[in-house]
């Protein structure tokens, strides 16, 4: 196990998909992971993975909780929010209630991990049946902007921007790690600078 | 000298051929001695295995019945005593084996009606198993759902941190870490209780090197554990998750209860003076809560808590009589306790008990192959007081009864048809009647003050006595014995019968109702067949005296028609003659007898008929008489036919007068009618 752990980069971003049930919050993951598509629909309970990825050049793990849309117990999606770095609120472009409901989403995230500025990207999915679209570009637009987050469009099927969402995030995510690092109080920076120079 | 052969060939070290070589050596005449010896020796012998056979008979036949009695029981123990084999090792595999839970899927939601029955054990176990677990066991109505072993990891690195159990219970999930260095059953050391309300679970997919892992994330730690098998965390995580749902459902059954509750008690609140409406949420809420606590207190008492297992206990151990004691102890202290959900759950605890004390009580009682009838009622009395108490008196009482009849024909298998008709009515009488007094005076004293049962008992009484008389006429009426055998069988019953009522059963007219058909039929068959009798002898008929050859055959025949109530002195003739015919002494014989087994049978019911039946027998004799005075044939021996005559009239029909004085009845008219027609043919 040791072995193992040597191996693993150290550095863990943890996700958070969030977002209503049939969205496709587990296809992105999938896609993303795997790189395939799933065609059936299977309500998700709560899966986690992870997976190794370079992040511009350096080597990190990415760890995705992919949550039930349908849960219904707030209580326990608190616990989920809890672990999660940065959340990636999805909806589905063709289901304007799944829209209405990123709203409660994000206020949810906000309350459990009391912090505005929480790594959240507002993901539109589906974009591959534009024909059948109900939210409008602008319209998704603006609560991101309204939230201060990105919008971004994707489709898990034809792998649209599917990369692009998730390595955002954990650029986000890394952006609010070094941030809190360097808010730290100096006796810490030394340390780090100490195990730099030990390392070097 | 059959002696001396028996000892050589008795000898152990008898050799054959060396002594027939001897013998042979003798010649032929040698050789025949030895084969008439050997004869006599082999008579000899037969003759004294026979003695010793008979000698022992019936004492070998007692032992083979013993024999088979002790081989049946015998048989039965062990089939008890697997029975419970098997039920103590079901019992020591259910807390363990989880895979088996799985697989008994769907068995488990019938299960689910009586969850508690096993709550108490389950934690019981967990006592023995984990250390400082004593107050996860505490909670009422908490069982357990699943345990596996499991291993920790870390939820960041993935690195291995401890080997855990888990056990997951009905509202909580209890994490138990291996103690590696400990022995005996010990080995796990109580970690953490996790309300399953807040807990959330992840299914860890197999990504990189971990495999079969999920996550527990219960706020504010996050846990991860790893499964041995792919197949044994998909148990976890649809375990998890179905005992979530139940959970849930539960609750929220649970909250609606009180909330129906709350508002009938905030009824009359909710109509106060000021007319305020009162807002639906929180007041109702408050109001809620304070009878929970309230009730809950009250049954926080020590031996409350504990009283459920203890139940158990009792129930296990067969004590149903502490069990009872137990019961309406509890039921008592109940009624004191103010309403409240709480004392309602535990309520259906103590009643899901008092169902399962009853259901024993009841096997106790059942009739089932398996189990000796020998027990006498008094063995059934202990179940039946117990039943009473706990209010079950008509199950009691049908059981009992039921219990009682099986007894009854078990006991009456038991008898043995042998050779005359009415020693089996003795037995089979003694037998039935005398369980019937015991199941009565059992009764009595089983379900005292308990009247409504009395009218079961009747019932069940006039049941037996039905099938008590439907063997009776099997054996009696059916099997064509004579009438004297059935009269004497009849008054057997009738005897037994009547001694019932010293004990307040008075079943006789229904004896007598049941009865009274066939004694009618016999009756009138016999009536016709002693006429035919009398028809046919008539035939033979020469009217001639009856020549006894010597004095001392006739005084015997004298003193035999003595005894049976005759006085025929006065016919005797020539010291060796009788001046009666061989006909008519049988028809003096058959009728008197006949006469004697009617009056055994009388009843009110049956007076006509058997006044008719003596009259036909007797006018069909007469009928007789005056074809025989009325015949050219038999003109010259007019006096013997006339005092034939008279010895009817006199003498036959005096004795049938004496028998119905004897039985203090007065005689038919129509009786003394016929004896009045004798008498004419007289002049």
């Amino acid at each position: 196990m040791s072995k193992a752990k040597a191996q693993q980069p150290a550095v863990i971003h943890k996700v958070i998909m969030v977002g209503s049930g049939g969205v496709g919050k587990s296809a992105l993951t999938l896609q993303f992971m795997y790189d395939e598509f799933v065609e059936d629909y299977e309500p998700t309970k709560a899966d986690s993975y992870r997976k190794k990825v370079v992040l511009d050049g350096e080597e990190v793990q990415i760890d995705i909780l992919d949550t039930a849309g349908q849960e219904d117990y707030a209580a326990i999606r608190d616990n989920y929010f809890r672990t999660g770095e940065g959340f990636l609120c999805v909806f589905s472009i063709k289901e304007q209630e799944s829209f209405q409901a990123t709203q409660e989403f994000r206020e949810q995230i906000l309350r459990v991990k009391n912090d505005e500025n929480i790594p959240f990207l507002l993901v539109g999915n589906m974009i591959d049946l534009k024909d059948q679209r109900q939210v409008s570009y602008e319209e998704a637009t603006k609560r991101a902007q309204d939230w201060h987050v990105p919008y971004v469009e994707t489709s898990a099927k034809t792998r649209v921007n599917v990369d692009k969402v998730f390595y955002d995030l954990m650029r986000e995510i890394r952006a609010r790690k070094m941030e809190a690092i360097r808010q730290n109080n100096g006796k810490q920076n030394k340390n780090r600078k100490k195990k730099k120079c030990v390392i070097l | 000298m059959a002696d001396g052969i028996a000892r050589i060939l008795a000898k152990s070290t008898f050799d054959p051929e060396a002594f027939i070589a001897k013998l042979s050596a003798g010649g032929e005449d040698a050789l025949l001695d030895l084969r008439q010896k050997v004869h006599a020796l082999n008579e000899d012998t037969a003759q004294a295995l026979k003695k010793n056979v008979y000698k022992n008979y019936s004492q070998f036949i007692e032992t083979a019945r013993e024999i088979s009695i002790l081989e049946g029981e015998m048989y039965q123990l062990s089939n008890m005593l697997t029975e419970q084999k098997s039920l103590m090792s079901s019992m020591m595999e259910l807390p363990l084996v989880s895979d088996k839970a799985m697989v008994e899927g769907p068995k488990e939601e019938t299960k689910e009606e009586s969850p508690e029955e096993e709550t108490r054990r389950n934690l019981a176990f967990l006592l023995e198993k984990v250390e400082g677990c004593s107050s996860v066991t505490e909670v009422p109505g908490r069982h357990l759902v699943h345990d596996t072993d499991l291993v920790e990891l870390d939820p960041e690195t993935h690195i291995q941190i401890q080997r855990v159990h888990a056990f997951l219970l009905s509202d909580s999930l209890m994490m138990a870490t291996w103690v590696p260095t400990r022995r005996g059953a010990m080995r796990y050391r109580f970690q953490g209780l996790y309300e399953l309300d807040s807990l959330a679970v992840v299914n860890v997919r197999d990504t990189g090197p971990v495999k079969n892992a999920f996550k527990i994330l219960m706020f504010p730690e996050t846990r991860m554990y790893q499964t041995d098998s792919a197949k044994s965390k998909r148990q976890w995580l649809d375990i998890l998750e179905d005992t979530k749902k139940k959970k849930a459902l539960k609750d929220k059954q649970r909250k609606e209860a009180a909330n129906r509750l709350s508002d009938q008690l905030s009824l009359s609140p909710a109509m106060s003076p000021n007319g305020d409406a009162v807002p639906p949420g929180s007041p109702v809420a408050s109001k809620e809560e304070e009878p929970v606590t309230m009730d809950t207190d009250f049954l926080q008492a020590d031996w409350l808590q504990e009283l459920p297992e203890d139940l158990d206990m009792l129930i296990a151990q067969r004590n149903f009589e502490g069990a009872v004691d137990t019961v309406e102890k509890v039921t008592e202290f109940l009624q004191a306790c103010p309403k409240g959900p709480a004392l309602k759950e535990f309520k259906a605890r103590i009643e899901h008990r008092v169902k399962q004390l009853t259901d024993g009580l009841m096997s106790e009682l059942q009739v089932s192959p398996e189990r000796s009838l020998r027990g006498g009622p008094r063995a059934a009395r202990h179940a039946v007081t117990q039943l009473i108490r706990l209010g079950k008196s008509a199950q009691a009482c049908e059981l009992f009864l039921k219990n009682r009849s099986a007894v009854i024909r078990y006991n009456i298998r038991q008898l043995k048809f042998e050779g005359a008709t009415t020693l089996y009515i003795r037995c089979l009488c003694t037998v039935f009647f005398s369980s019937l007094s015991d199941t009565a005076k059992e009764f009595l004293k089983a379900f005292p003050d308990h009247y409504g049962c009395y009218s079961a008992f009747v019932i069940w009484a006039k049941h037996e006595l039905i099938s008590f008389v439907s063997i009776f006429r099997r054996q009696v009426f059916e099997s064509k014995a004579s009438l004297t055998t059935i009269a004497e069988c009849v008054q057997l019953a009738k005897k037994h019968c009547a001694e019932l009522s010293s004990i307040g059963v008075d079943m006789e007219f229904s004896l007598a109702s049941m009865m009274d058909l066939p004694i009618q039929q016999v009756i009138e068959e016999t009536r016709d067949q002693t006429v035919e009798g009398i028809r046919y002898r008539a035939q033979d008929e020469m009217w001639r005296p009856m020549n006894l050859q010597n004095k001392n055959d006739c005084d015997k025949f004298v003193a035999d028609m003595k005894k049976t109530g005759f006085d025929i002195e006065q016919y005797v003739v020539d010291k060796c003659f009788v001046s009666l015919t061989q006909a008519t002494v049988q028809f003096a014989k058959s009728s008197v007898t006949m006469v004697e087994d009617l009056m055994k049978l009388y009843t009110i019911e049956l007076e006509s008929l058997i006044a008719n039946t003596i009259e036909t027998v007797v006018m069909a004799q007469l009928a007789q008489i005056q074809s025989a005075l009325k015949s050219d044939k038999f003109k010259s021996e007019r006096p013997t036919i006339l005092k034939n005559t008279q010895f009817v009239a006199e003498k036959v029909l005096g004795r049938i007068f004496e028998l119905y004085q004897q039985n203090d009845l007065t005689c038919p008219r129509q009786l003394q009618a016929a004896q009045a027609s004798y008498q004419q043919v007289k002049q």
